[in-house]
């Protein structure tokens, strides 16, 4: 964690990308069904919703990152192998989300027949569409957003609904999968970002990336209420 | 055209009231709730780091200084150590978390214990960011040719609100409360004040800018006097004060949950500033950061390290472990004594940053040590 970067293009890229992900946890506590799980006001009913809505776009989730690593060609190699590893980690994630739905006293045949909403609709598509780009390096920015979602996911959002609806954090395992929580996790990413990050083109293509996620992810969020 | 003119920083003093009171005093000072002592103390101090602190109450919890006459007792050092006279004082900028009243502004007893003649006024209400605040608007009035000579003023009497009789006057059946009890092994009291000028003055500061961002759209309440635990409703709106003291509304609470959101947002402000290009991180060689514990000092150092704009250890400079943590009054007390002790030369650039918990304001403060004789 504590290790420089090689070149000083990529620590460039990183600061923009942590700036990125403050202004998105800002972004975020401003959409009313995460303003209600920050003031304490969050009901059972919201977390039934808010598993609703994330399931839809969490069951492509693995599809845009196996999309990304397939438009990678040879020269990409490296980068290829770290999105594979991501893509594993996702595929199958639903599963959990479903059990937790399931568990809460939510019909499954209603979640496994929800559409996407508006926001999870415009998240997909604008992901398949930067990852059917050839060597689609500014998903390095998505992922960025996606990993730094699983840990907040699971370090901050699933604490605090069991914390206020009490569910004995039996029925928040989809909220706690993706909490890595570890400072490999950061190193590889800056390891990839340090070998792929080389231009200020380059640069400015993830962090624009990450912005749309950011935004897009909030619009998800706020259609909930919508 | 409106000239605009530099402010300088020309003077510091401070007040710290009594002996310093180590870890092993506190409860001598603050007194044991129903006569038992706290289970948590040990665990915050330990996370805290701070060895030694001052108060103004003494072991009867009887108060020795006002908030306002501590104020005033670091103003007078301030002047005292230029030689200035209060009748060439123009005007005065004050802040403090709380007043010895509600109302007036603490300015306006400050002004009064000092017997300042005829001075513009500002009182800036808020927690430990309101320090840099009043500084910005004094010197936005040096800059801008309305004043020559204006003092900031930051004054703090937080154990007033830490005296065991508070947590004695809870309804009974209240139980423990760790978020009530967190600030009561970390905040003590102090003042710092800082004189600005519309020239240099020897070896001094020229403020070169001062920002802040503030949260508070984004973020709950964080530290906060005046609401109870999962309360909605202000002390104001129960029937008698009684019942709001009972409710717990009137202790002084920090939600540590939300704690983390500070350090991000400290280092979030100044990758801003970096992006801005107002400063750069090999320019710094001071910086004085208001970390209100010595658990945040490491989180930040980590922060700044991944994002590549860590300032080299050494060149960090604090009392918190000697003077405590005195709120806004922290910042002033730590340049003066930094002033003092470590006698920056000309060229040399300082980085002040203080972050507030109360609803998420990070301040920040670039100062250009300047030699008017060079």
């Amino acid at each position: 964690m504590h290790k420089t970067m090689d070149n000083a293009e990529a620590q460039q890229c990183l600061q923009s990308l942590m700036r990125v992900w403050f202004d998105f946890e800002r972004r975020l506590n401003r959409v009313p069904i995460i303003q209600r799980l920050e003031n304490g006001e969050f009901t059972q009913q919201d977390y039934l919703s808010l598993l609703l809505n994330l399931r839809q776009q969490v069951i492509e989730g693995s599809r845009w990152i196996t999309r990304s690593a397939s438009s990678f060609d040879r020269h990409y190699s490296e980068i290829r192998s770290q999105v594979i590893n991501h893509a594993k980690d996702e595929h199958r994630d639903y599963l959990l989300l479903e059990q937790d739905f399931v568990a809460l006293g939510g019909d499954l045949a209603a979640i496994q027949a929800g559409a996407r909403n508006i926001g999870s609709e415009a998240l997909h598509g604008y992901l398949m569409y930067r990852a059917s780009r050839p060597n689609p390096v500014d998903m390095i920015g998505a992922m960025w957003m996606i990993e730094g979602l699983g840990e907040k996911m699971a370090s901050n959002w699933a604490d605090r609904i069991d914390e206020l609806i009490a569910l004995g954090g039996e029925k928040t395992c989809f909220l706690r999968y993706h909490g890595h929580n570890d400072a490999s996790h950061l190193e590889t990413f800056c390891h990839m970002l340090d070998s792929v990050c080389r231009e200020s083109t380059t640069h400015r293509a993830i962090v624009k990336t990450a912005q749309v996620v950011a935004r897009l992810y909030c619009m998800q969020l706020d259609e909930i209420d919508g | 055209m409106t000239d605009v003119y530099n402010a300088y920083l020309t003077s510091t003093g401070r007040f710290l009231p009594g002996p310093p009171i180590n870890n092993d005093q506190i409860e001598d000072h603050l007194g044991r709730v129903h006569g038992k002592p706290s289970r948590l103390k040990a665990k915050i101090l330990a996370s805290n780091g701070i060895k030694t602190r001052h108060y103004a109450i003494d072991k009867l919890q009887q108060t020795q200084y006002l908030n306002c006459d501590m104020g005033a007792n670091a103003a007078r050092d301030c002047l005292q150590r230029c030689g200035l006279r209060v009748s060439e004082i123009e005007m005065l900028a004050a802040a403090t978390s709380q007043g010895d009243l509600v109302l007036p502004g603490f300015g306006s007893m400050l002004q009064a214990a000092m017997e300042l003649p005829d001075i513009e006024l500002l009182t800036a209400h808020g927690i430990c960011s309101s320090s840099l605040m009043a500084l910005k608007s004094a010197a936005n009035a040096i800059r801008l040719g309305e004043h020559s000579k204006a003092l900031v003023v930051a004054s703090e009497f937080a154990s007033r609100l830490f005296k065991a009789s508070r947590y004695e006057a809870l309804d009974k059946h209240y139980g423990q409360d760790f978020n009530a009890e967190f600030l009561r092994w970390m905040l003590s009291d102090g003042a710092g004040a800082v004189l600005l000028e519309n020239a240099p003055r020897g070896r001094c500061l020229q403020i070169e800018w001062i920002k802040s961002f503030s949260h508070a759209d984004a973020f709950p309440v964080c530290m906060s006097v005046g609401q109870a635990k999962d309360g909605r409703q202000s002390w104001q709106d129960y029937p008698s004060y009684a019942e709001a003291e009972a409710a717990g509304a009137l202790l002084l609470r920090q939600d540590v949950r939300l704690l983390d959101n500070m350090v991000k947002l400290g280092v979030d402000g100044f990758l801003r500033l970096l992006a801005s290009e107002l400063v750069t991180v090999s320019s710094i060689d001071h910086v004085l950061c208001h970390y209100s514990s010595d658990f945040f000092r490491s989180k930040i150092f980590d922060l700044l390290s991944a994002a590549g704009a860590m300032v080299p250890e050494e060149r960090w400079y604090t009392n918190l472990y000697e003077r405590g943590n005195t709120g806004c009054a922290s910042i002033f007390i730590m340049l003066d004594e930094f002033l003092r002790s470590r006698k920056p030369a000309p060229g040399e650039k300082v980085f002040c940053m203080v972050p507030e918990s109360g609803r998420f304001n990070t301040a920040y403060m670039l100062l250009n040590v300047v030699d008017a004789n060079a």
